[in-house]
């Protein structure tokens, strides 16, 4: 490739040509060859036409010559005749020598080109005027045909005269013939070899016309084809991946399509070096998994890669397991049938999961959590799979011990509720008849002595008190064993005030008490409305209950954050701080005994604070700080969107 | 003074009691019989309730839940098939069981009503009425 400087640089910048103004040198180039050759044949065809010229001019000045001879002698002929018969007829070849001649011999001296013919031309031209002369003062003498003496001489003398003339003139002619002809051969020669070179030149116009094609395609292939050819091995490289073997310099369009072809490869190489380093992070991050075996398998389930996770689950070592069939991992008795099948799975879903004993290498078992996705290339064929798998026994062992636990308490709670409804029966019955009778007897208390009257009506009074206490010890024993079902949904509190204080407006009346609604907030609670109300009920019935003579009992309702919270106010004595925890204390009334004549079993606030609570709400209780008197107040969450429904599950089993 | 309409038809009626506790059964015959009920039979044995009621089937059942031995489910699925299902025989369960599962697999075997002991005898008296006027009814439409 070393080459000397000038012609690098002219190299250099054929190269740096574009492809059109290449295109045209080499269209152009043969052209100019061919328009050079046809000038040449011109020049040499033109050389040829006149040597041949010259050939037709000797030929010309030969006849010329014949011709002024031959007039001579027919003149010198006539005169002679003319003289010897004095018949003017014989002049007529004399005359017709004198109009020719002149201009005969001003064609040959316009034709001759050689010297040496010229010298004798011009002494053939005297000879010829002293010839002319000569005839005619033959021509011109008396006498003519009259054999005159004096006469006769000077004839004889003017024809010897004339003679002498006519062979000097013949002398003179035959030189000039000769060296005519002599000419003539050099000319035809010259034709000749014109003729030859012509030949020769035509010849050599082919040839290098020929050649000219030659280097024309030459300077294609060098400047172009060689060039793309070489383009189209770089691209193969690309595709395979090679590094590019040339760099095209050149500034043309190849060039550039090169130089672009080698950015092109550079940025192959980065992304796949990136990619490469990506994989292989990845794979790292993959093998260095220790809690989750991952590993791949090819499409008919054999193992083609292996995690440090796996090793550490299933205990085989990566040379141990891979090219093995993954059905060594599941329990000999699954071996021929499960691994197809989920195999299968996984190709038709993409997915699947399952969950069973696995074994390790050593033949132990293992609970196994194992998610198979079928590996897809783009064209969506089938590559292999890939395979998680989890050592989930410790959480298998959890959840069978859950489930055990669950089973016992649900047994414990069927328990429960069956000796609730025992207990429920068992108090319940005797009732029956107690109260049964009684209201037999009260049936007919026309029949009966005052006193009897009376006994009757302490039975029943006890009976129906000692009912409500076991119906309020039931209901808290429900709600303890969870047998109380709630139904929480979202409930209009506002509603369920109006009616409990609806429900409890008779008993107040019957025992002066105002019944008062203050002002009420709205909004939707999550509650089991009859546990609400309830609980209301309960409220509205002690602050009748235990309120002062003439006493005012108000109930009002406010938002405060997530919760509604309902106050109900009796203007009673109120409740010492001292005592007032055990104001939710079942069965403890609180020296409610100084309240003559009140029914109660202690049990109501227990049992409404116990709901309360299970509807994550709750019943408190706080002295009234404007006056006499307590405020009970229950609490109940708002339902909306922030309403957690975990909140609803709790309550239920609660 | 007496609870009831005086209705001769409806005092004929035949009446069976099933309870394992004779004061119950003692309550319910005295307060059938202060109203003029005559045909009131009574059983603390569930065997013999059976076959009294598969001899002579009664126009309404006064019936008990829990009792040892043969209990007030079994009755219900018992007497149910000894009824043929063109027939309107009611059967009122009375159970000191507050469960209100209790009560609703009564009525699901059957039962035409549930009150739950101790009742208000009025009230057992006024039902029993109702389910002997909607059986009396039955009988003279026929069966659909």
């Amino acid at each position: 490739m070393k080459r000397p400087g000038p012609w690098r640089s002219l190299a250099t910048r054929w190269a740096d040509t574009g492809l059109a103004a290449k295109g045209l040198v080499v269209v152009a180039m043969p052209l100019v060859i061919l328009l050079t050759g046809v000038a040449a044949l011109h020049l040499s065809s033109q050389a040829e036409v006149e040597a041949e010229e010259a050939v037709r001019r000797t030929f010309a000045i030969q006849r010329d010559i014949h011709e002024v001879h031959a007039l001579l002698a027919e003149a010198a002929s006539g005169v002679r005749g003319y003289r010897l018969t004095g018949r003017d007829e014989f002049l007529a070849p004399y005359r017709k020598a004198e109009a020719l001649l002149p201009a005969t011999l001003d064609r040959i001296k316009g034709a001759v080109r050689d010297e040496e013919v010229r010298d004798r031309l011009a002494r053939v031209d005297r000879l010829v005027i002293k010839k002319r002369q000569g005839l005619a003062q033959l021509a011109a003498m008396p006498g003519a045909g009259s054999p005159d003496g004096v006469a006769a001489r000077d004839i004889a003398e003017a024809l010897v005269a004339n003679k002498a003339v006519l062979d000097g003139l013949r002398a003179e002619i035959d030189a000039m013939q000769r060296r005519e002809a002599q000419l003539l051969d050099a000319r035809r020669a010259r034709a000749d070899a014109e003729r030859r070179r012509f030949l020769a030149v035509t010849a050599a116009m082919a040839l290098v016309g020929l050649l000219g094609s030659l280097a024309a395609v030459q300077l294609l292939f060098s400047g172009i084809v060689r060039r793309v050819r070489s383009l189209e091995r770089d691209a193969e490289r690309l595709e395979r991946g090679l590094p590019l073997s040339t760099a095209d310099e050149a500034r043309d369009e190849i060039g550039r399509l090169a130089r672009r072809l080698v950015e092109a490869s550079t940025l192959l190489r980065t992304r796949e070096q990136a990619l490469r380093e990506g994989e292989e992070r990845y794979r790292r991050v993959i093998e260095g998994v220790r809690d989750y075996g991952i590993f791949a398998l090819d499409p008919e389930g054999r193992v083609t890669s292996w995690n440090e996770g796996a090793q550490r689950i299933k205990g085989w070592t990566a040379e141990d397991i891979l090219g093995q069939h993954f059905s060594v991992f599941y329990p000999r008795e699954l071996r021929s049938g499960t691994p197809k099948h989920l195999l299968q799975i996984a190709k038709r879903d993409g997915r699947v999961e399952d969950e069973g004993w696995r074994v390790r290498q050593d033949g132990s078992q293992f609970w196994a959590n194992v998610v198979i996705t079928a590996v897809r290339d783009e064209d969506g064929a089938l590559r292999g799979f890939s395979k998680v798998t989890r050592d989930i026994t410790d959480r298998r062992r959890a959840e069978d011990a859950l489930k055990a636990a669950r089973a016992e308490a649900e047994r414990a709670s069927l328990a429960k509720s069956e000796f609730l409804s025992r207990m429920s029966h068992e108090l319940r019955t005797p009732l029956t008849a107690i109260l049964g009778f009684g209201q037999l007897l009260d049936m007919d208390r026309e029949t009966l002595a005052a006193d009897q009257r009376h006994a009757v009506d302490q039975i029943s009074r006890a009976g129906r008190h000692l009912l409500g206490m076991i119906d309020e010890v039931l209901d808290i024993a429900r709600i303890e064993a969870g047998g109380q079902a709630l139904t929480i949904l979202p409930v209009e509190l506002e509603a369920v005030v109006r009616e409990a204080v609806a429900l409890t407006e008779p008993q107040a009346q019957s025992v002066g008490i105002t019944l008062r609604t203050g002002p009420l907030a709205t909004g939707e609670v999550l509650a089991d409305r009859r546990a609400a109300l309830q609980i209301l009920l309960n409220l509205l019935s002690n602050a009748v209950k235990y309120n002062r003579p003439g006493g005012v009992t108000e109930v009002s309702m406010v938002a405060a954050e997530d919760r509604l919270r309902v106050d109900v106010r009796d203007e009673g004595p109120g409740i010492a701080a001292d005592v007032a925890h055990r104001l939710f204390t079942p069965f403890d009334r609180l020296g409610a005994d100084r309240w003559s004549g009140m029914e109660g079993s202690g049990l109501g606030l227990a049992l409404s604070r116990g709901l309360a609570l299970a509807m994550n709400g709750d019943v408190l209780h706080r002295p009234n700080l404007d006056g006499p008197g307590s405020i009970f107040t229950l609490i109940l969450p708002l339902s909306g969107p922030e309403a957690d429904p975990a909140h609803q599950a709790d309550a239920r089993s609660q | 003074m007496k609870m009831l309409p005086d209705d001769p038809l409806l005092h004929d009626a035949c009446i069976l009691a099933v309870d394992d506790e004779p004061a119950n059964l003692s309550l319910v015959e005295k307060a059938f019989q202060r109203e003029g009920f005559r045909a009131v039979r009574t059983f603390l044995d569930a065997n013999a309730a059976l076959d009294a009621f598969a001899a002579e089937p009664p126009d309404l059942v006064l019936l008990d839940l829990m009792m040892p031995g043969i209990d007030g489910y079994e009755l219900l699925e018992s007497f149910r098939r000894l009824t043929s299902p063109d027939d309107y025989l009611p059967i009122l369960v009375l159970t000191a069981d507050a469960n209100v599962a209790s009560r609703l697999r009564a009525l699901a075997l059957g039962a035409k009503d549930v009150l739950l002991k101790p009742y208000d005898v009025g009230e057992l008296l006024m039902r029993s009425w109702v389910l002997l006027d909607t059986r009396r009814t039955f009988q003279r439409r026929g069966p659909a």
